[in-house]
């Protein structure tokens, strides 16, 4: 697993995304969030894993209880992310509307 | 209390060497011509790119099985000068940030203009759920206050 992976790869899966989701409503124990989520209790912790390490969730222990909870460090490292991909995608856009005014209108 | 965050919209501009029509037809109609799909979908292999050319119509990728992966609301089609989109990063509408494109004349070519913004409403909804202010906000508003003040 990549110890640095992209917020939009971590999110691309929608358990993941599930999983996000429920922690926009405050922090929660692995639990709970399998309680909420139709799969077993260590691939809510596998799928946590991917989405701490993208920087979207980070983990807090509170006395007894170990919660997650939504790190404002991966919100901004997803738009620096959206960022990054514009320059590549209005590349790409610039070539392919060049290519296609060239060879006339279809 | 949640301190109020502004994160800069994302600003490009590329001019590009046809008319404002066919920018804006490229951009919606044909994206599958330069969407980074390989990298960048919902599904590994994506057959196609759909823009609902309406108002409140949907944008969205077909996957090669025909699963259908939510991308979009459109909330202002105005071809071929204006687009903007409720971009879903994630699939529930507070989430959804805002992604606006204008295609003007430029002399002979047409130069685009694209802002991808709203970011606060997923940042403050993170922020909020935190007991302390987050060094990571800290080094990000830092960086974006040098930038902006060199711009």
């Amino acid at each position: 697993m990549s110890a640095n992976g992209h917020p939009l790869d971590a999110l691309g899966d929608p358990t993941r995304r599930q999983v996000f989701e429920l922690l926009r409503e405050g922090p929660r124990s692995v639990g709970e969030l399998a309680g909420q989520v139709p799969v077993s209790r260590p691939a809510v912790s596998q799928h946590l894993r991917v989405l701490e390490d993208a920087g979207l969730v980070s983990y807090r222990r509170v006395g007894t209880r170990h919660l997650y909870e939504l790190d404002g460090a991966g919100v901004a490292e997803l738009h620096a992310w959206v960022d990054d991909f514009w320059n590549v995608a209005l590349a790409r856009f610039k070539a392919a509307a060049e290519r296609s005014n060239q060879g006339g209108r279809t | 209390m949640s301190k109020t965050m502004i994160i800069e919209a994302v600003r490009k501009t590329v001019t590009v060497d046809c008319t404002v029509e066919e920018a804006f037809r490229v951009f919606t109609a044909d994206a599958e011509s330069w969407w980074p799909t390989d990298s960048h979908s919902i599904y590994d292999e994506v057959r196609e790119i759909v823009f609902e050319e309406h108002e409140g119509g949907e944008v969205y990728e077909v996957s090669r099985a025909g699963e259908k992966g939510h991308w979009a609301t459109v909330v202002a089609w105005e071809p071929p000068g204006r687009l903007v989109l409720a971009w879903n990063i994630l699939e529930r509408d507070p989430t959804a940030t805002e992604l606006e494109v204008r295609f003007l004349a430029d002399g002979g070519g047409t130069r685009v203009e694209l802002e991808h913004r709203g970011w606060e409403a997923l940042a403050a909804d993170a922020a909020e759920r935190r007991d302390s202010y987050d060094t990571g906000w800290d080094h990000v508003l830092g960086k974006y206050a040098t930038r902006g003040a060199s711009a």
